[in-house]
Protein backbone atom coordinates (compact mmCIF):
# COMPACT_ATOMS: atom_id res chain seq x y z
CA UNK A 1 0.00 0.00 0.00
CA UNK A 2 0.92 3.43 -1.11
CA UNK A 3 1.99 5.75 2.52
CA UNK A 4 -1.00 6.62 3.73
CA UNK A 5 0.39 10.79 3.61
CA UNK A 6 1.50 10.31 0.10
CA UNK A 7 -2.05 9.22 -0.77
CA UNK A 8 -3.79 11.86 1.52
CA UNK A 9 -1.47 14.68 -0.44
CA UNK A 10 -2.56 13.14 -3.91
CA UNK A 11 -6.37 13.34 -2.77
CA UNK A 12 -6.16 16.71 -1.49
CA UNK A 13 -8.41 15.98 1.48
CA UNK A 14 -8.90 18.98 3.34
CA UNK A 15 -10.77 19.54 6.95
CA UNK A 16 -14.55 19.03 6.99
CA UNK A 17 -15.27 20.53 9.93
CA UNK A 18 -14.92 23.90 8.00
CA UNK A 19 -11.48 25.49 8.12
CA UNK A 20 -10.54 23.40 5.10
CA UNK A 21 -7.12 23.22 5.94
CA UNK A 22 -4.88 20.26 4.56
CA UNK A 23 -5.41 17.11 6.03
CA UNK A 24 -2.23 15.49 4.76
CA UNK A 25 -0.18 18.44 6.53
CA UNK A 26 -2.20 18.05 9.89
CA UNK A 27 -1.69 14.23 9.70
CA UNK A 28 2.19 14.79 8.88
CA UNK A 29 2.77 17.35 12.17
CA UNK A 30 0.31 14.99 13.89
CA UNK A 31 2.71 11.94 13.74
CA UNK A 32 6.12 13.74 13.98
CA UNK A 33 4.89 14.94 17.35
CA UNK A 34 3.27 11.95 18.19
CA UNK A 35 0.23 13.61 18.66
CA UNK A 36 -2.93 12.41 20.29
CA UNK A 37 -6.43 12.50 18.05
CA UNK A 38 -9.52 13.61 18.96
CA UNK A 39 -12.18 13.04 16.45
CA UNK A 40 -14.70 15.94 16.91
CA UNK A 41 -18.14 14.31 16.19
CA UNK A 42 -19.65 17.45 18.03
CA UNK A 43 -21.63 18.84 15.46
CA UNK A 44 -21.29 21.74 16.43
CA UNK A 45 -22.84 24.11 14.13
CA UNK A 46 -26.39 25.66 13.77
CA UNK A 47 -27.81 22.99 11.52
CA UNK A 48 -24.57 20.12 11.65
CA UNK A 49 -25.98 16.72 11.35
CA UNK A 50 -23.51 15.24 9.07
CA UNK A 51 -21.23 13.89 12.11
CA UNK A 52 -24.09 12.14 14.09
CA UNK A 53 -24.70 10.59 10.60
CA UNK A 54 -21.09 9.26 9.90
CA UNK A 55 -21.64 7.22 13.55
CA UNK A 56 -24.97 6.00 12.47
CA UNK A 57 -24.42 4.53 8.86
CA UNK A 58 -20.22 4.26 8.96
CA UNK A 59 -19.16 4.03 12.28
CA UNK A 60 -16.70 1.00 11.39
CA UNK A 61 -15.00 3.04 8.31
CA UNK A 62 -14.86 6.00 11.05
CA UNK A 63 -13.00 3.48 13.25
CA UNK A 64 -10.79 2.17 10.70
CA UNK A 65 -10.16 6.05 9.51
CA UNK A 66 -8.72 7.63 12.82
CA UNK A 67 -6.72 3.59 13.35
CA UNK A 68 -5.04 4.96 9.96
CA UNK A 69 -4.07 8.78 10.78
CA UNK A 70 -3.46 7.60 14.27
CA UNK A 71 -0.84 5.05 13.28
CA UNK A 72 1.00 3.05 16.61
CA UNK A 73 2.67 6.11 17.70
CA UNK A 74 0.46 7.96 19.49
CA UNK A 75 0.55 8.98 23.33
CA UNK A 76 -3.45 7.15 24.42
CA UNK A 77 -5.94 5.85 22.36
CA UNK A 78 -7.92 7.87 20.04
CA UNK A 79 -11.15 9.85 21.43
CA UNK A 80 -14.15 11.11 20.11
CA UNK A 81 -15.31 13.93 20.99
CA UNK A 82 -19.09 14.33 21.22
CA UNK A 83 -21.95 16.52 23.26
CA UNK A 84 -22.63 15.12 26.68
CA UNK A 85 -26.18 12.88 26.68
CA UNK A 86 -26.27 12.93 22.65
CA UNK A 87 -27.53 10.26 20.55
CA UNK A 88 -24.03 10.42 18.57
CA UNK A 89 -22.13 9.75 22.47
CA UNK A 90 -24.30 6.68 23.41
CA UNK A 91 -23.51 5.49 20.12
CA UNK A 92 -19.91 6.21 20.43
CA UNK A 93 -19.80 4.29 23.75
CA UNK A 94 -22.37 1.91 23.21
CA UNK A 95 -18.99 0.84 20.23
CA UNK A 96 -16.71 0.61 23.27
CA UNK A 97 -15.19 3.66 22.24
CA UNK A 98 -13.39 6.54 24.13
CA UNK A 99 -15.76 9.23 24.65
CA UNK A 100 -14.81 12.66 25.34
CA UNK A 101 -17.61 14.79 26.20
CA UNK A 102 -18.26 18.34 26.33
CA UNK A 103 -20.93 20.58 27.36
CA UNK A 104 -23.75 21.44 24.75
CA UNK A 105 -22.26 25.04 24.29
CA UNK A 106 -21.80 26.21 21.47
CA UNK A 107 -17.95 26.95 21.79
CA UNK A 108 -17.36 23.57 23.30
CA UNK A 109 -17.07 21.91 20.03
CA UNK A 110 -14.33 24.30 18.92
CA UNK A 111 -10.72 22.58 18.17
CA UNK A 112 -9.11 24.59 21.28
CA UNK A 113 -12.21 24.01 23.19
CA UNK A 114 -12.50 20.39 22.54
CA UNK A 115 -8.19 20.20 23.64
CA UNK A 116 -8.94 21.89 26.62
CA UNK A 117 -11.28 19.39 27.70
CA UNK A 118 -9.16 16.19 26.75
CA UNK A 119 -6.70 17.57 29.00
CA UNK A 120 -9.00 17.94 31.97
CA UNK A 121 -9.89 22.09 31.57
CA UNK A 122 -12.87 22.96 30.79
CA UNK A 123 -14.36 22.58 27.49
CA UNK A 124 -13.50 26.62 26.24
CA UNK A 125 -11.44 28.04 23.98
CA UNK A 126 -7.72 28.42 24.69
CA UNK A 127 -5.41 31.04 23.20
CA UNK A 128 -3.59 29.32 19.87
CA UNK A 129 0.14 30.86 19.99
CA UNK A 130 1.32 28.12 18.07
CA UNK A 131 -1.39 25.00 16.48
CA UNK A 132 -1.24 22.57 19.72
CA UNK A 133 -0.29 19.41 17.78
CA UNK A 134 3.14 21.18 18.62
CA UNK A 135 2.16 20.74 22.37
CA UNK A 136 1.98 23.62 24.08
CA UNK A 137 0.33 25.50 27.22
CA UNK A 138 -3.60 27.69 28.52
CA UNK A 139 -3.46 31.01 28.91
CA UNK A 140 -2.46 29.99 32.47
CA UNK A 141 0.56 27.87 31.86
CA UNK A 142 -1.33 24.41 31.79
CA UNK A 143 0.75 22.25 29.97
CA UNK A 144 -1.16 20.44 26.39
CA UNK A 145 0.68 17.47 25.27
CA UNK A 146 0.54 17.23 21.55
CA UNK A 147 -2.91 17.34 20.18
CA UNK A 148 -4.70 16.92 16.91
CA UNK A 149 -8.32 17.34 16.33
CA UNK A 150 -10.08 16.02 13.09
CA UNK A 151 -13.29 16.18 12.06
CA UNK A 152 -15.46 13.49 11.91
CA UNK A 153 -16.38 13.30 7.97
CA UNK A 154 -12.50 14.18 7.51
CA UNK A 155 -11.48 10.93 9.07
CA UNK A 156 -14.26 9.04 7.45
CA UNK A 157 -12.77 9.99 4.04
CA UNK A 158 -9.46 9.48 5.55
CA UNK A 159 -10.52 5.82 5.21
CA UNK A 160 -12.26 5.87 1.96
CA UNK A 161 -8.90 7.48 0.26
CA UNK A 162 -6.52 4.57 1.81
CA UNK A 163 -9.20 1.86 0.27
CA UNK A 164 -10.46 3.49 -3.10
CA UNK A 165 -7.32 5.52 -3.75
CA UNK A 166 -6.89 9.14 -4.39
CA UNK A 167 -7.94 9.06 -8.06
CA UNK A 168 -11.45 7.61 -6.89
CA UNK A 169 -11.58 10.84 -4.49
CA UNK A 170 -10.52 13.21 -7.08
CA UNK A 171 -13.52 11.84 -9.71
CA UNK A 172 -15.81 13.88 -7.30
CA UNK A 173 -15.52 17.52 -6.80
CA UNK A 174 -13.59 20.20 -8.62
CA UNK A 175 -9.62 20.37 -8.97
CA UNK A 176 -9.48 23.10 -6.42
CA UNK A 177 -12.02 21.14 -4.03
CA UNK A 178 -11.68 17.86 -4.84
CA UNK A 179 -13.81 14.62 -3.23
CA UNK A 180 -17.43 13.96 -1.82
CA UNK A 181 -18.90 15.97 0.88
CA UNK A 182 -21.59 15.38 3.43
CA UNK A 183 -24.39 18.06 3.58
CA UNK A 184 -27.26 18.58 5.61
CA UNK A 185 -29.75 20.10 4.12
CA UNK A 186 -32.83 21.33 6.61
CA UNK A 187 -35.20 23.55 7.35
CA UNK A 188 -37.81 24.94 4.68
CA UNK A 189 -37.45 22.16 2.72
CA UNK A 190 -39.73 18.81 2.12
CA UNK A 191 -37.01 16.07 3.20
CA UNK A 192 -34.58 17.54 5.59
CA UNK A 193 -31.54 15.06 6.01
CA UNK A 194 -27.47 14.51 5.28
CA UNK A 195 -26.93 14.13 1.72
CA UNK A 196 -23.75 13.59 -0.49
CA UNK A 197 -22.65 16.00 -2.34
CA UNK A 198 -19.12 17.80 -4.11
CA UNK A 199 -17.80 21.11 -4.45
CA UNK A 200 -19.05 22.76 -7.81
CA UNK A 201 -22.83 21.27 -8.13
CA UNK A 202 -25.08 24.21 -7.91
CA UNK A 203 -26.84 25.17 -4.87
CA UNK A 204 -29.98 24.42 -6.53
CA UNK A 205 -29.44 20.86 -7.20
CA UNK A 206 -28.10 20.05 -4.28
CA UNK A 207 -31.89 21.52 -2.57
CA UNK A 208 -32.99 18.72 -4.56
CA UNK A 209 -31.71 16.13 -3.11
CA UNK A 210 -34.01 17.23 0.16
CA UNK A 211 -37.29 17.73 -2.36
CA UNK A 212 -36.00 21.05 -3.94
CA UNK A 213 -36.41 24.73 -3.14
CA UNK A 214 -40.19 25.13 -2.27
CA UNK A 215 -41.89 28.34 -4.35
CA UNK A 216 -42.70 30.28 -1.28
CA UNK A 217 -39.06 30.01 0.12
CA UNK A 218 -37.12 33.62 0.33
CA UNK A 219 -33.67 32.94 2.17
CA UNK A 220 -31.31 30.33 2.67
CA UNK A 221 -28.65 30.27 5.12
CA UNK A 222 -25.31 28.40 4.05
CA UNK A 223 -22.89 27.19 6.59
CA UNK A 224 -24.73 27.96 10.04
CA UNK A 225 -24.02 30.51 12.87
CA UNK A 226 -20.88 31.40 10.89
CA UNK A 227 -22.12 31.46 7.44
CA UNK A 228 -24.15 33.53 5.50
CA UNK A 229 -27.41 34.18 3.89
CA UNK A 230 -28.79 34.51 0.58
CA UNK A 231 -32.05 35.52 -1.01
CA UNK A 232 -33.67 32.68 -2.62
CA UNK A 233 -33.33 33.71 -6.04
CA UNK A 234 -29.46 34.12 -5.39
CA UNK A 235 -29.26 31.06 -3.97
CA UNK A 236 -30.67 29.24 -6.96
CA UNK A 237 -28.18 30.61 -9.31
CA UNK A 238 -25.00 30.30 -7.27
CA UNK A 239 -22.47 27.31 -7.00
CA UNK A 240 -21.31 25.54 -4.52
CA UNK A 241 -17.96 25.62 -4.33
CA UNK A 242 -15.17 28.30 -2.88
CA UNK A 243 -15.38 30.76 -5.50
CA UNK A 244 -19.03 30.93 -5.67
CA UNK A 245 -20.01 31.15 -2.07
CA UNK A 246 -17.30 34.06 -1.59
CA UNK A 247 -19.47 36.05 -4.04
CA UNK A 248 -21.64 35.96 -0.89
CA UNK A 249 -18.89 36.76 1.30
CA UNK A 250 -19.10 32.38 2.83
CA UNK A 251 -17.24 29.34 2.29
CA UNK A 252 -18.02 25.93 1.87
CA UNK A 253 -17.64 25.76 5.81
CA UNK A 254 -19.16 22.64 7.58
CA UNK A 255 -21.78 21.64 5.15
CA UNK A 256 -24.71 23.22 6.38
CA UNK A 257 -28.16 24.60 3.93
CA UNK A 258 -30.86 25.69 5.75
CA UNK A 259 -33.81 27.38 4.07
CA UNK A 260 -35.71 29.44 6.40
CA UNK A 261 -39.40 29.63 7.13
CA UNK A 262 -40.90 32.12 4.98
CA UNK A 263 -43.65 32.54 7.07
CA UNK A 264 -41.18 34.31 9.86
CA UNK A 265 -39.74 38.04 9.43
CA UNK A 266 -35.95 37.35 8.32
CA UNK A 267 -34.86 39.99 10.47
CA UNK A 268 -36.45 38.67 13.47
CA UNK A 269 -34.89 35.05 12.77
CA UNK A 270 -31.26 36.34 12.17
CA UNK A 271 -31.54 38.23 15.47
CA UNK A 272 -32.79 35.21 17.41
CA UNK A 273 -29.67 33.44 15.89
CA UNK A 274 -27.26 36.74 16.67
CA UNK A 275 -28.51 36.76 19.99
CA UNK A 276 -28.31 32.61 20.26
CA UNK A 277 -24.27 33.80 19.61
CA UNK A 278 -24.35 36.28 21.69
CA UNK A 279 -25.01 34.02 24.55
CA UNK A 280 -22.77 31.34 23.59
CA UNK A 281 -20.24 33.79 24.28
CA UNK A 282 -17.56 31.27 26.78
CA UNK A 283 -17.11 34.70 27.95
CA UNK A 284 -13.68 34.66 28.29
CA UNK A 285 -12.46 37.36 25.75
CA UNK A 286 -13.73 40.69 26.27
CA UNK A 287 -14.56 42.31 22.57
CA UNK A 288 -16.67 38.85 22.12
CA UNK A 289 -18.03 38.92 25.37
CA UNK A 290 -19.26 42.88 25.36
CA UNK A 291 -19.73 43.30 21.72
CA UNK A 292 -21.54 40.25 20.35
CA UNK A 293 -24.38 41.20 22.90
CA UNK A 294 -23.97 45.01 21.66
CA UNK A 295 -23.63 43.75 18.28
CA UNK A 296 -27.42 42.01 18.86
CA UNK A 297 -28.66 44.98 20.51
CA UNK A 298 -27.44 46.83 17.77
CA UNK A 299 -29.27 44.47 15.49
CA UNK A 300 -32.91 44.84 17.00
CA UNK A 301 -32.58 48.42 17.04
CA UNK A 302 -31.81 48.14 13.56
CA UNK A 303 -35.09 46.27 12.70
CA UNK A 304 -36.94 48.36 14.78
CA UNK A 305 -35.94 51.76 13.98
CA UNK A 306 -33.98 51.26 10.63
CA UNK A 307 -31.76 54.20 10.14
CA UNK A 308 -28.70 55.91 9.20
CA UNK A 309 -27.58 56.04 13.27
CA UNK A 310 -29.08 52.72 13.85
CA UNK A 311 -27.35 51.60 10.21
CA UNK A 312 -23.98 52.94 11.82
CA UNK A 313 -23.89 51.64 14.88
CA UNK A 314 -24.30 47.95 13.86
CA UNK A 315 -21.68 48.57 11.56
CA UNK A 316 -19.31 49.76 14.28
CA UNK A 317 -20.29 46.65 16.72
CA UNK A 318 -19.56 44.27 13.26
CA UNK A 319 -15.93 46.38 12.60
CA UNK A 320 -15.01 45.13 16.16
CA UNK A 321 -15.68 41.36 16.20
CA UNK A 322 -12.79 40.48 13.77
CA UNK A 323 -10.03 38.69 14.69
CA UNK A 324 -10.34 39.84 18.51
CA UNK A 325 -11.13 36.77 20.37
CA UNK A 326 -9.21 33.33 20.90
CA UNK A 327 -11.36 31.63 18.71
CA UNK A 328 -13.40 32.75 15.84
CA UNK A 329 -16.93 32.91 17.28
CA UNK A 330 -17.16 36.78 17.72
CA UNK A 331 -15.65 36.60 13.31
CA UNK A 332 -18.00 33.71 12.62
CA UNK A 333 -21.03 36.04 14.39
CA UNK A 334 -20.15 38.76 12.47
CA UNK A 335 -19.81 37.84 9.16
CA UNK A 336 -23.17 36.06 9.19
CA UNK A 337 -24.75 39.49 10.75
CA UNK A 338 -22.81 41.25 8.17
CA UNK A 339 -23.90 38.88 5.20
CA UNK A 340 -27.83 39.18 6.64
CA UNK A 341 -27.85 43.07 6.94
CA UNK A 342 -26.84 43.21 2.90
CA UNK A 343 -28.95 40.46 2.20
CA UNK A 344 -32.12 41.67 4.34
CA UNK A 345 -31.62 44.97 2.72
CA UNK A 346 -35.32 45.02 1.31
CA UNK A 347 -36.79 44.19 4.62
CA UNK A 348 -34.83 46.45 6.64
CA UNK A 349 -36.44 48.92 3.83
CA UNK A 350 -39.98 47.52 4.34
CA UNK A 351 -39.62 48.32 8.05
CA UNK A 352 -38.13 51.67 8.01
CA UNK A 353 -41.39 52.50 6.38
CA UNK A 354 -43.56 51.04 8.88
CA UNK A 355 -44.61 47.78 7.48
CA UNK A 356 -43.02 44.00 7.70
CA UNK A 357 -42.97 41.70 5.01
CA UNK A 358 -44.51 39.14 7.70
CA UNK A 359 -46.94 41.15 8.87
CA UNK A 360 -48.58 37.90 10.27
CA UNK A 361 -46.08 38.24 12.74
CA UNK A 362 -46.43 40.84 15.56
CA UNK A 363 -42.58 41.46 15.92
CA UNK A 364 -41.54 44.68 15.18
CA UNK A 365 -42.63 47.78 17.74
CA UNK A 366 -42.19 51.02 15.68
CA UNK A 367 -42.81 54.30 17.40
CA UNK B 1 16.48 58.62 13.92
CA UNK B 2 18.11 55.62 15.16
CA UNK B 3 15.31 52.66 13.73
CA UNK B 4 15.13 49.11 16.21
CA UNK B 5 14.39 46.08 14.53
CA UNK B 6 10.52 45.74 14.38
CA UNK B 7 8.51 42.96 16.45
CA UNK B 8 5.03 41.64 15.85
CA UNK B 9 2.58 41.78 18.86
CA UNK B 10 -0.38 39.93 19.60
CA UNK B 11 -3.22 39.81 22.50
CA UNK B 12 -3.83 36.92 24.46
CA UNK B 13 -7.61 37.87 24.61
CA UNK B 14 -7.96 34.92 27.14
CA UNK B 15 -5.59 36.53 29.60
CA UNK B 16 -6.33 40.58 28.85
CA UNK B 17 -8.47 42.22 31.06
CA UNK B 18 -8.99 45.80 29.64
CA UNK B 19 -6.43 47.58 31.92
CA UNK B 20 -5.20 49.68 28.85
CA UNK B 21 -1.59 50.12 29.48
CA UNK B 22 -1.07 49.04 26.04
CA UNK B 23 -2.57 51.82 24.52
CA UNK B 24 -0.27 54.26 26.43
CA UNK B 25 2.92 52.48 26.14
CA UNK B 26 2.80 51.98 22.37
CA UNK B 27 0.33 54.78 20.90
CA UNK B 28 -1.27 54.56 17.64
CA UNK B 29 -0.13 50.76 17.42
CA UNK B 30 -3.33 50.12 20.15
CA UNK B 31 -6.33 51.83 20.85
CA UNK B 32 -8.89 51.01 23.22
CA UNK B 33 -12.52 49.99 22.28
CA UNK B 34 -15.53 51.52 24.74
CA UNK B 35 -15.07 48.82 27.17
CA UNK B 36 -10.91 49.39 27.07
CA UNK B 37 -9.95 46.20 25.38
CA UNK B 38 -7.20 46.94 23.18
CA UNK B 39 -7.43 47.45 19.36
CA UNK B 40 -4.48 46.66 17.50
CA UNK B 41 -4.13 49.20 14.63
CA UNK B 42 -0.62 47.97 13.65
CA UNK B 43 0.95 44.44 14.81
CA UNK B 44 4.49 45.40 13.90
CA UNK B 45 5.71 48.32 16.19
CA UNK B 46 9.81 48.43 17.10
CA UNK B 47 11.54 45.66 19.19
CA UNK B 48 12.28 47.61 22.06
CA UNK B 49 8.74 49.28 22.48
CA UNK B 50 7.38 46.10 21.98
CA UNK B 51 9.06 44.46 24.74
CA UNK B 52 8.94 47.26 27.21
CA UNK B 53 4.88 46.99 26.84
CA UNK B 54 4.79 43.40 26.90
CA UNK B 55 6.71 43.93 30.24
CA UNK B 56 4.32 46.15 31.46
CA UNK B 57 1.26 44.38 30.89
CA UNK B 58 -0.59 43.81 34.22
CA UNK B 59 -2.43 40.77 32.52
CA UNK B 60 0.39 39.37 31.05
CA UNK B 61 -1.61 39.05 28.17
CA UNK B 62 0.63 41.36 25.36
CA UNK B 63 3.30 39.23 23.74
CA UNK B 64 5.69 38.71 20.93
CA UNK B 65 4.82 36.77 17.88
Amino acid sequence: MTDLLTMLDEAGLTGRGGAAFSTATKVRAAREHRAELIVNVCDGEVGAAKDGWIVEHHLHELIEGAGLVAGDGTRRAVRYAAHRGSRTASLLAAAGLGVLEVPHRYVSSEETAVISAAHGGLARPMTKRAPFVFGGRDSQGRRIAPTVVLNAETVWRVSQVARFGPRWFRSFGTTDEPGPRLVAVGGHVPRPGVYEAAAGVALSDLLSLAGGLPPDARHVGVGGLGGVVLTASAALSTIWDTPGMKRHGGALGPGIVTVWDPYACPIDVAGELIAYGAGESAGQCGPCMFGLPALSQAWGELGRRPGVPAQERLQQRLSLLERRGACHHPDGVARFAASALGTLAAEFAAHADHRCQKERRPHAQFA
Amino acid sequence: MPSSPDARIAVDRVLCTGHGVCAQTLPGAVTLDEWGYPIIRSETVPADAASLAVKLCPARALYLR
